[in-house]
C-alpha cells in the first residue's frame, strides 16, 4: 500500500460526512465545527476551507459546481465550489436536517428533518418546493435514484417510501415494508437506501445486518450480501460501475463486496471508530470514508490489487434472482457486435472476462479517454452503435465511457420464441397459446416447468422437474416441445425434448442431441413435424417420433424465429442490410411433405424501426404477424410463389375503445381464430403478460379502411360512420373470401371448407348491396356510383344484380335500374365484365 | 295456507330472473350446444369466450367447468366512474344513466347487458343482482375483488340514499323521477314505499271518510241545509 494510514483530522471531533463531486476532482468533509473543507483528488495540500455560520452539519451532496449541507439547526445551505463561498439558503427547518440528497442532475435537492414531511427544493429556484407527505414518523433518510425520478425516504417507522418525482405533484409509489430497522434519527446505525448504478434495483442494511437488494420493477427482495458485519451497517456505497460494494458496520468494520457473486472480497480491521460516511472516487481505486471522530481517510488503492479489475468493467447489473442473461434467455440472444448490447447496460459475462484478460486496453473505460469529460457537460458520453445515447447507461453514473473507434456494424434482428416472454422476477412463459400455457419458474439449481391447457377435460395438467432447465417450448394439442441450451460447465449439449399428451401405447416421449456446439435459436411444432433454427444456421425438421427428415441451411441468417402448421414450414431470418442499418426480415414459406417452396425470401413487411412481436399460423392456417405498433398482419395468396402480400388484418391502436384516449393499454397476440384477434390485454406500459395469467380477450377484426369519426351523435355523422363501416365490412369479406378460396384451391380442401366460400361470396355481395342502397339513399347524382358497385358484384348467377335492380327501383332510379338490367344481360350471355373496363 | 304474496316482484323473485341474463364464459372443457328454453346456447370450445345464460354459467363455474369474464361495467375504473357520476354534486340528483338501447332487434330478446361486450360506462338493469352473484361464485375470477365490493357496496348506498331522499316529497300527489334504478333497487324500495303511500291514502282516507259521513248524516237529518250553506257563504268570502 502505497501510504501509511493516516485519518486526516478534518474537522472537531465529531460526525463528520463527505461527499466527492461527480467529476471526482474535489471532496468535500463536513462537521461539527464551522468550517467546510474542499479537498483536491490526488493532492496532498491543505484543502480550501469555507468558513460557514453554521455547526454541526449532518449531511452533504454535491454536484461539480456546488454542494448543499444540511445542519442540526434546521438550515439547507448551497454553497458554490467554484468561488468556495455560500450561496443561499435553500430552505430551513425547523428541526434539525438528517440527510441531503441530489438529484442526478443537480436540479432537485430532497432534504429529510426531523420534520414529519421530507422537502424536495428545487437548487435554482428555491421557491419551488415540494412536499412529501405520507410518512407518519420522521424521516432518516433520503436517496435520489439513479434517473432522479424516484425518491427513496427511509423513514424511522422502519418503512421506505417510494416517489415518483417525474410529475408535477409527487406520487407515492410504493411503501416497502420490512426492509430496514426501526431507528432513531441521530443513530449512527443507518437505514439508507443505496441505488444500484444501473438503476434497476436498490439496497438497505437490513435489522439483520445484511444489505438486502430489492427489485425496482416488482418490489420483490433478490439477492443480499450478509454475514459480514457483527453489528448495525453505518454506511454504504456502490462502486461507481456498481460490480464492487464497500459496507461499514458500527462495529468498526470496514468491509468490500463482489455484486456479481456476493462474495466478501476483504475485510479491513484497521478501522478505530464507526464509519458514517463512504464514497468512491468515480474512476480511481480510491475510496474515502469519515469517521464520528472529525476524521478523514482517502484510502488509495482501497480494492485489493487481485480484485482491482472489478473497477475497471463496464456497469454491472444489479444482482437480481433471475436476470434475464444472456446465458439463460433465448430472448435475449448474445449479439457479437463490438461494445455493447442494444440496451446498453449488460455485456455478458464473456465480455468482462475478455476485458479481465486483455486489461485496459480500448475496451475498457479508462483509458482512451480523448476527451476528457471534466465538467460533466456530457460531451463525451457514449454512444452506442445505433448512434443514440443509451438513457439508462449516462443517466447511472459519470460519463465515462467512450466508444471505441469501431467498423460500423448492422443491427439485426434477435431471435425469439413465438409466445414466450422473459424472466419476471423467478418466473416465465416459454409458451403462451390457444391450446394452453407452459411457464417455468426458476430454483436455482433447476427449474420447475408446468404445463396448463385451457381445455381441462381434454387433457390433464402436468408439471415436472427440470434439471435441464429448458428455455424454450411449444405446445399444440399432441404434444409439447421443449429445448435447453448446450451447457459449457456439464458438457451438456443442446436437447429437444418431445412429449406427446396422449398415446395408445406407453408414452413415447424422446429426446435428441444438437451436435456439439449448437443451439436452438428458435423452434416450432405442429401437428405433423418438429422445426427447429440453429444457431449455425440449419433448420432441423423431425417427425413427431424424433426421426430427423431434413437438414438444411437457412438461406437469411441468423434466424429470427419461426412457425408451422401442418406441412408448412415458415422460417424468419435476418437478410440485407436495409437504408437504416437494419438488416431486413426474409421469410420462406416450405411444404416439408411435398418439398415445395411457396415463398421464397420474401420480405416481412415491417415498418421502419418497428419489430415481430409474434408470429404465428391462424386456425385457417394462415401465416399472420402481429409487430409492435401493433397492427396484425395476414398472409394472402401465399401459396403461390411470388404472389404473396400482407394485408392489415387490425390496428389496435384505432379500435374504438381506445378511442377516448383514457386507456393506456397494449395487446400481446396470442392468436387468430374464429375470425377475431386473441389476445391478451397489457395494461400501465408493460410489454410482456406475466403472473397471475391474464384471461384472453378477443377483438372482431377492422381493416384500416377510413379513420372513424369518434363518438360521432349527430345524424349526418351517424350516416357517413354507417357507410364506412360498409365500406370495411366490404373489404374484410373480399379478403376472407379470397383466403378461403386459395385454401379451397390448392388443397386437399373439405366440404366444409368448400361450403364456406359461397357463403363468403354472398357476404361480399351483401355488404356491396348495402353500400348500393346507400348510395341510392343519396340521390340520382351519385348514379355513376351506384352502377360501379353493381358491377364488383361476385354472384354468377344474377341473383344479386336483380337484388340490386329492385334497390334501384325502389328508390326510383329508374336509369340505373336499366344500367343494371343491361349488365345482368351481358353478364348472363357471358359478356365478362372485364372486357369493358 | 301460504300467506298472500305482497303486489309485483319480491327481491328474490328479481333475482331469479337476473340469471336469465348473458354473460360471457370462458369454459374449461367442450360442450355441445344446448337446447334450452331461453333458445339455443353455442357450443363451448375452451378457451373462446361464449355467451350463457347467468344461471348455467354460476353451474358450470360450480363445477369449475368454466370461467366468466366480468362485464366492463363491473371493473373498478368504470365502477369508480359511475359512482363520481353519483357522487358529483352537479348531478346529485339522478341516477346514473341506464346503457343505450340496443338497435331493434326481433330475435334476441336478451341484449349484452353483461356479456364482456357490455357498455362499460352504464349500469344494466339488473347490475345489482348480477355483480352480486358474480361476486360471490366467482371471486377467483376478480382482478382486485375488495375494491369491486366495496365500490358497489358504495354505488348501492348512494343510490338508496338518494331514493330515500326522493321519498321525502312523497304525497299523495307526488312522484319521484326513477330513471336508471335497477330491478333489485324497486324491489327492495318497494315495500317501504308501497307502505308509505298506502298510508298516506288511509291517513287522507279517514278525513275524507270522516267529511262523507258526516255530509250524509246531515243529510239525513235534514237541518244541515242551512249551515252547509253558511259554510258554502264562508268558503265564497
Amino acid at each position: 500500500m502505497a501510504a501509511r494510514l493516516r485519518g486526516r483530522p478534518a474537522h472537531a471531533p465529531g460526525p463528520t460526512y463527505l461527499s466527492y463531486t461527480p467529476n471526482g476532482k474535489k471532496l468535500i468533509t463536513v462537521g461539527v465545527n464551522g468550517a467546510l473543507r474542499v479537498f483536491q483528488h490526488g493532492s496532498d495540500n491543505e484543502p480550501a476551507i469555507i468558513d460557514v455560520l453554521t455547526d454541526g452539519h449532518t449531511a452533504v451532496a454535491s454536484t461539480n459546481d456546488f454542494i448543499v449541507v444540511g445542519a442540526e439547526d434546521g438550515s439547507v445551505t448551497k454553497y458554490s465550489l467554484l468561488t468556495n463561498s455560500m450561496e443561499e439558503i435553500l430552505v430551513r427547518c425547523s428541526l434539525p436536517v438528517r440527510d441531503v440528497s441530489l438529484s442526478k442532475d443537480g436540479e432537485w435537492v430532497a432534504v429529510a428533518s426531523d420534520e414529519l414531511a421530507v422537502k424536495v427544493v428545487n437548487t435554482r429556484d428555491m421557491t419551488r418546493i415540494m412536499h412529501l407527505r405520507d410518512q407518519s414518523r420522521p424521516v432518516k433518510h433520503v436517496s435520489f435514484d439513479v434517473s432522479g425520478s424516484t425518491l427513496a425516504v427511509s423513514c424511522t417507522d422502519g418503512i421506505v417510501y417510494m416517489y415518483s418525482l417525474s410529475s408535477e405533484q409527487p406520487q407515492l409509489i410504493k411503501r416497502v415494508d420490512g426492509l430496514i430497522k426501526t431507528l432513531e434519527t441521530d443513530a449512527e446505525a443507518n437505514a439508507k437506501v443505496a441505488w444500484h448504478p444501473d438503476g434497476r434495483a436498490f439496497a438497505a442494511p437490513t435489522a439483520t445486518r445484511d444489505f438486502q437488494c430489492v427489485a425496482r420493477s416488482d418490489w420483490q427482495r433478490q439477492k443480499a450480501f450478509s454475514g459480514g458485519h457483527r453489528a448495525d451497517i453505518s454506511a454504504a456505497a456502490w462502486s461507481p460501475n456498481g460490480a464492487l460494494l464497500a459496507t461499514a458496520g458500527v462495529d468498526k468494520s470496514l468491509c468490500i463486496w463482489e455484486t456479481r457473486s456476493q462474495r466478501l472480497l476483504k475485510s479491513y480491521d484497521d478501522v478505530q471508530n464507526t464509519i458514517l460516511a463512504i464514497d468512491w472516487h468515480p474512476t480511481d481505486n480510491v475510496c474515502s470514508y469519515t469517521n464520528n471522530n472529525g476524521e478523514l481517510f482517502i484510502r488509495e488503492d482501497f480494492v485489493p490489487g487481485e480484485h482491482a479489475k472489478h473497477l475497471r468493467i463496464a456497469l454491472q447489473p444489479s444482482p437480481m434472482n433471475n436476470d434475464p442473461l444472456s446465458e439463460i434467455s433465448g430472448n435475449a440472444r448474445k449479439q457479437l457486435s463490438n461494445g455493447d448490447k442494444p440496451n446498453g447496460v449488460r455485456r455478458s459475462a464473456e465480455d468482462q472476462y475478455l476485458d479481465d484478460l486483455l486489461g485496459p486496453d480500448a475496451m475498457s473505460e479508462d483509458e482512451m479517454d480523448f476527451i476528457e469529460d471534466d465538467d460533466g457537460a456530457g460531451y463525451a458520453e457514449e454512444m452506442n452503435h445505433v448512434g443514440k445515447r443509451s438513457a439508462v447507461t449516462d443517466a447511472g453514473r459519470p460519463a465515462k465511457r467512450h466508444a471505441p473507434f469501431a467498423a460500423w456494424k448492422p443491427q439485426i434482428h434477435e431471435a425469439f420464441q413465438p409466445g414466450s416472454t422473459p424472466w419476471r422476477g423467478d418466473r416465465r412463459y416459454l409458451c403462451l397459446n390457444m391450446t394452453g400455457f407452459v411457464w417455468t419458474v426458476n430454483q436455482d439449481t433447476h427449474h420447475t416447468v408446468t404445463v396448463e391447457f385451457h381445455d381441462r377435460q381434454e387433457h390433464r395438467d402436468f408439471h415436472f422437474t427440470d434439471p435441464y432447465k429448458y428455455d424454450k417450448a411449444s405446445l399444440n394439442e399432441k404434444g409439447t416441445l421443449f429445448s435447453c441450451r448446450p451447457s459449457t460447465q456439464t458438457q451438456q449439449r443442446a436437447i429437444l425434448y418431445y412429449r406427446p399428451h396422449e398415446t395408445w401405447t406407453t408414452r413415447t416421449d424422446w429426446r435428441t442431441q444438437l451436435p456439439a456446439g449448437e443451439e436452438v435459436t428458435s423452434m416450432s411444432l405442429s401437428e405433423s413435424c418438429i422445426v427447429a433454427t440453429t444457431s449455425k444456421g440449419y433448420v432441423r425438421i423431425y417427425s413427431l417420433f424424433g426421426l430427423p427428415l431434413k437438414v438444411y441451411r437457412q438461406k437469411s441468417m441468423p434466424a429470427v424465429t419461426c412457425a408451422s402448421w401442418r406441412d408448412y414450414v415458415m422460417t424468419v431470418g435476418n437478410g440485407p442490410v436495409d437504408g437504416d442499418g437494419t438488416t431486413r426480415m426474409l421469410y420462406t414459406v416450405d411444404n416439408v411433405r411435398r418439398d415445395e417452396l411457396c415463398q421464397s425470401e420474401d420480405v416481412v413487411a415491417l415498418r421502419e424501426g418497428t419489430e415481430l412481436r409474434n408470429i404465428f399460423f391462424s386456425d385457417k392456417g394462415d401465416p399472420c404477424i402481429y409487430d409492435t405498433e401493433g397492427v396484425l398482419l395476414i398472409l394472402l395468396h401465399w401459396r403461390t410463389p411470388g404472389q404473396a402480400k400482407w394485408v392489415p388484418l387490425l390496428d389496435t391502436k384505432t379500435m374504438d375503445r381506445l378511442a377516448s384516449g383514457r386507456k393506456d393499454e397494449t395487446y400481446w397476440p396470442v392468436a387468430v381464430a374464429n375470425n377475431k384477434f386473441h389476445c391478451i390485454i397489457l395494461k400501465g406500459g408493460d410489454v410482456y403478460p406475466h403472473f397471475p395469467r391474464p384471461l384472453l380477450v378477443d377483438f372482431d377484426f377492422k381493416i384500416p379502411v377510413s379513420s372513424f369519426p369518434a363518438g360521432g351523435v349527430e345524424d349526418e355523422d351517424k350516416d357517413v360512420a354507417q357507410q364506412r363501416n360498409l365500406e370495411e365490412q366490404y373489404v374484410r369479406a373480399s379478403l376472407q373470401h379470397a383466403l378461403a378460396s386459395d385454401l379451397v384451391d390448392s388443397t386437399n380442401s373439405t366440404s366444409a371448407q368448400r361450403a364456406e366460400v359461397p357463403v363468403l361470396e354472398r357476404d361480399v355481395d351483401k355488404a356491396l348491396l348495402q353500400l348500393l342502397a346507400a348510395e341510392c339513399r343519396e340521390g340520382e347524382e351519385r348514379g355513376m356510383k351506384a352502377l360501379e358497385i353493381a358491377s364488383l358484384m361476385r354472384d354468377r348467377t344474377g341473383k344479386m344484380l336483380e337484388a340490386a335492380g329492385k334497390i334501384a327501383a325502389r328508390f326510383q332510379r329508374d336509369i340505373l335500374g336499366e344500367k343494371i338490367t343491361q349488365l345482368a344481360e351481358r353478364r348472363l350471355v357471358g359478356l365478362v365484365d372485364e372486357e369493358d373496363m | 295456507m301460504a300467506p298472500p304474496l305482497p303486489p309485483g316482484l319480491t327481491p328474490s323473485e328479481v333475482g331469479f330472473l337476473c340469471e336469465m341474463e348473458h354473460v360471457t364464459v370462458i369454459p374449461r372443457q367442450t360442450l355441445d350446444g344446448l337446447e334450452l328454453l331461453g333458445g339455443p346456447t353455442g357450443a363451448l370450445k375452451p378457451p373462446f369466450p361464449t355467451p350463457l345464460p347467468l344461471w348455467l354459467a354460476l353451474l358450470l363455474k360450480k363445477q369449475r367447468r368454466a370461467n366468466i369474464t366480468p362485464p366492463p361495467w363491473l371493473s373498478v375504473e368504470a365502477l369508480t366512474q359511475i359512482l363520481d357520476f353519483e357522487t358529483d354534486e352537479r348531478t346529485a340528483e339522478l341516477f346514473s344513466p341506464s346503457p343505450n338501447l340496443p338497435p331493434a332487434t326481433t330475435s334476441a330478446p336478451l341484449g349484452d347487458a353483461a356479456t364482456a361486450r357490455a357498455q362499460a360506462d352504464a349500469l344494466p338493469y339488473h347490475w345489482l343482482e348480477i355483480g352480486h352473484l358474480l361476486i360471490t361464485h366467482a371471486a377467483d375470477d376478480f382482478d382486485d375483488l375488495d375494491a369491486v365490493r366495496k365500490l358497489l357496496r358504495d354505488l348501492r348506498e348512494v343510490r338508496m340514499s338518494k331514493l330515500r331522499k326522493g321519498f321525502e316529497v312523497l304525497d299523495a300527489g307526488g312522484g319521484v323521477k326513477m330513471n336508471g334504478v335497477g330491478g333489485m333497487e324497486i324491489a327492495e324500495v318497494r315495500g317501504f314505499v308501497g307502505g308509505v303511500v298506502d298510508g298516506l291514502r288511509r291517513l287522507n282516507r279517514s278525513r275524507e271518510e270522516s267529511r262523507k259521513e258526516r255530509e250524509t248524516e246531515e243529510r239525513e237529518n235534514g237541518l244541515g241545509s242551512s249551515s252547509y250553506r253558511d259554510d258554502e257563504d264562508e268558503d265564497m268570502l
